[in-house]
């Protein structure tokens, strides 16, 4: 096996691992989303996932807290192993936030509404204390200000931060990024990138799905290179883009750059 | 030239305000054959008009002024015409406290997010309910006592000190105030026909209709909310019961489920167990409304996107607190236009328990003219508009408040 060294390198993570993926497989009926994926994240580590559309990067994520269920192989989060069993998915739920490329945040509740729910829904705090934690996230990602509006009143940029806010409010160990970046438009990008470095340098763990290849460069820890649901090469942001080793990336690579 | 100045250029066209005359030369009579088109529609209009005006004015109400009561109540006991008048003021009063509470609640939201508010006034009041009050001044103009008035204008009192006592209540007790008006009709029963009332004897008329129009709603809304969650369950029973139930009442017609609650479900029970007529005919308009409100309510949930299930269960909320705080608030606002339409078709298919010998409005608008003085006169085309009148009123005004209800809730829109 060629890569039979990238995926060692795969297996080394930083620290105690906080998500352990091995020989994952997943299917939508007779297509393999994913092949055999063998993936170790430690805690606090900011690992960027990247390669071309329908390569299997967003199934990867999305298995992480079972928005999609795996088919073959172990999915570990934080010590809980995902299976039919729902309140290990619950649990598994609760530590990982989750950032999608449309947003979807709740259009029928205000921003604070949206940011205070899960806390006082799934942690049963008190409304009061719940607003308090709103606040200060809303205020880490800059946009305290837009509290009392509806998300349909503010711009891409916002809804998305208004987004990561309301991940951030479960206080969760896990932060996966869904193409955060995709859906906005040019001018909006940097502030969300902004706000997601700022997050990576306080020490959260990050998965990020994303095309922002300035993002992984300076801020990735490890970058990991999807391509036709398989695992094709990972390695720190320099080996990477300097120096990869498979001819699949240095070709996906020739062609953004 | 600079790219902004052509566009100012170019949007700024010099304003083409038409005057009336050259409107109508325009539109009305561009070529000879326009001409003639109008002039044609135009004297079939001015004759049509005349002719109703002429007969409005020439028409003998009699027959509606001597039956006016037939019309609002039946044949309500006379002896105890105090219930449904002090219904009447219940329900004023409990629409007042709620209508203050809500526009309280809308002052409260736009104080928060720094928009303009402005309280009902009384014009705009007129303007969203003058089919309402237009019909209220002709059933007084038909009345012959001076009792409705007072009783009117009781109502608009109560109304009113409803509204403004509504406006002042604390945060909490506004929820209270809502809830009201859910056991409303159960009061309006009570009142009606409990504290040694006269049971389900004498019901008709338009409170019939309003009656079973409202208790059917109530009543349907639960039963067509958890057929339509049962349509959706993961239990391939549940499924199963819910789509045979939903396809089997749409496929019958109501006046079929409302002859079997009327003449066939005595036969099932032991003599003495079946509920009274009224009851049966509701059971069969909540049974038959319910499947319809559960196609609504489905179609309401299907327009709610996968990614509002996927980002709550994202945030490790149970599936039923999804669906109770994301999906169906989303999938009940997007029902409203079809929600109202099933409404309105509630209230006219009432008319339909005539059919099994409750004397409801438009029943009583045909049986009148049985009436040995008014017999055999025709007086059917005075009768029937104004049962129509009577629907009309209450069908265009729930279309038009659901449209504004429609436009309201747009604020949290994507």
């Amino acid at each position: 096996m060629t890569n039979a060294g990238a995926l060692a390198d795969a297996t080394h993570a930083k620290g105690d691992e906080i998500i352990i993926l091995e020989g994952v497989d997943k299917y939508f009926g007779d297509f393999q989303a994913l092949r055999n994926i063998n993936m170790r994240v430690g805690r606090q580590e900011v690992v960027v996932v990247i390669g071309p559309s329908g390569g299997g990067k967003s199934t990867l994520i999305r298995c992480i807290n079972r928005l999609e269920k795996h088919d073959r192989g172990r999915v570990v989060i934080d010590g809980i192993e995902l299976t039919d069993d729902i309140k290990n998915i619950q649990e598994v739920r609760r530590e990982t936030g989750m950032v999608f490329q449309q947003f979807n945040l709740f259009p029928h509740v205000t921003v604070l509404e949206n940011v205070t729910l899960a806390p006082r829904q799934v942690r049963r705090m008190p409304k009061k204390e719940a607003e308090e934690l709103a606040m200060a996230m809303l205020a880490r990602v800059k946009i305290p200000e837009q509290a009392r509006k509806y998300p349909g009143q503010l711009s891409g940029g916002q809804q998305q931060r208004v987004a990561i806010a309301r991940a951030l409010a479960m206080q969760p160990k896990v932060l996966l990024f869904d193409e955060p970046t995709s859906a906005l438009d040019p001018e909006m990008i940097k502030e969300v990138l902004d706000v997601m470095e700022e997050l990576a340098a306080t020490g959260i763990t990050m998965i990020v799905v994303t095309h922002e290849m300035g993002f992984a460069r300076a801020v990735a820890d490890r970058v990991v290179f999807m391509a036709d649901g398989e695992i094709v090469e990972v390695g720190t942001p320099e080996h990477f883009f300097t120096s990869p080793e498979e001819a699949r990336t240095r070709q996906f690579l020739a062609q953004i750059l | 030239m600079t790219i902004a100045e052509v566009e100012t250029t170019g949007t700024t066209r010099p304003a083409q305000r038409l005057s009336p005359l050259q409107w109508t030369r325009r539109h009305l009579f561009r070529t000879w054959y326009d001409a003639l088109i109008t002039a044609g529609f135009g004297a079939l209009f001015a004759w049509t008009l005349v002719g109703v005006v002429r007969f409005l004015i020439t028409a003998d109400y009699t027959i509606l002024r001597l039956n006016l009561a037939l019309f609002m109540l039946g044949s309500f006991p006379r002896s105890q015409l105090h219930r449904p008048a002090g219904a009447l003021l219940l329900i004023a009063l409990a629409v007042g406290l709620a209508a203050g509470a809500l526009s309280a609640q809308r002052r409260d939201i736009a104080a928060v997010m720094g928009l303009p508010y402005r309280s009902g006034r009384m014009r705009e009041v007129v303007r969203r309910f003058w089919p309402a009050l237009l019909l209220v001044v002709i059933f007084l103009a038909l009345t012959e006592t001076i009792t409705p008035t007072l009783l009117a204008v009781g109502a608009a009192a109560l109304g009113f000190a409803g509204t403004w006592v509504g406006k002042r209540l604390p945060v909490k007790a506004r929820k209270v105030s809502w809830a009201f008006l859910l056991v409303l009709p159960l009061a309006v029963y009570f009142i009606l026909a409990g504290l040694g009332g006269v049971g389900w004897r004498g019901w008709g008329g338009l409170h019939l209709n309003l009656f079973l129009t409202f208790a059917g709603i109530l009543l349907a809304f639960p039963l067509g909310l958890l057929l339509a969650l049962g349509r959706r369950s993961s239990l391939p029973a549940v499924r199963t019961l819910s789509v045979a139930y939903v396809e089997f009442i749409r496929g019958v017609p109501l006046i079929t489920l409302l002859l079997m609650g009327a003449f066939a479900l005595g036969l099932f029970l032991p003599s003495g167990l079946a509920p009274g007529i009224v009851t049966r005919v509701l059971i069969a308009i909540t049974l038959f409304e319910s499947a319809y409100i559960a196609e609504v309510v489905r179609g309401g949930l299907q327009a709610v996107p996968r990614g509002q299930v996927e980002a709550a269960q994202a945030l490790g909320l149970s599936p039923w607190k999804i669906m109770r705080l994301i999906v169906l608030p989303q999938a009940l606002r997007a029902t409203i236009p079809a929600m109202v339409g099933q409404f309105i078709s509630l209230y006219k298919d009432t008319t339909l328990v005539g059919v099994v010998g409750l004397p409801e409005v438009l029943s009583v608008g045909q049986d009148v003219n049985t009436q040995p003085q008014f017999l055999a006169q025709g007086l059917e085309r005075l009768t029937l508009p104004f049962a129509g009148l009577i629907f009309w009123v209450g069908s265009y005004t729930m279309s038009r408040e659901a449209r504004r209800l429609e436009r309201k809730l747009g604020v949290g829109e994507r």
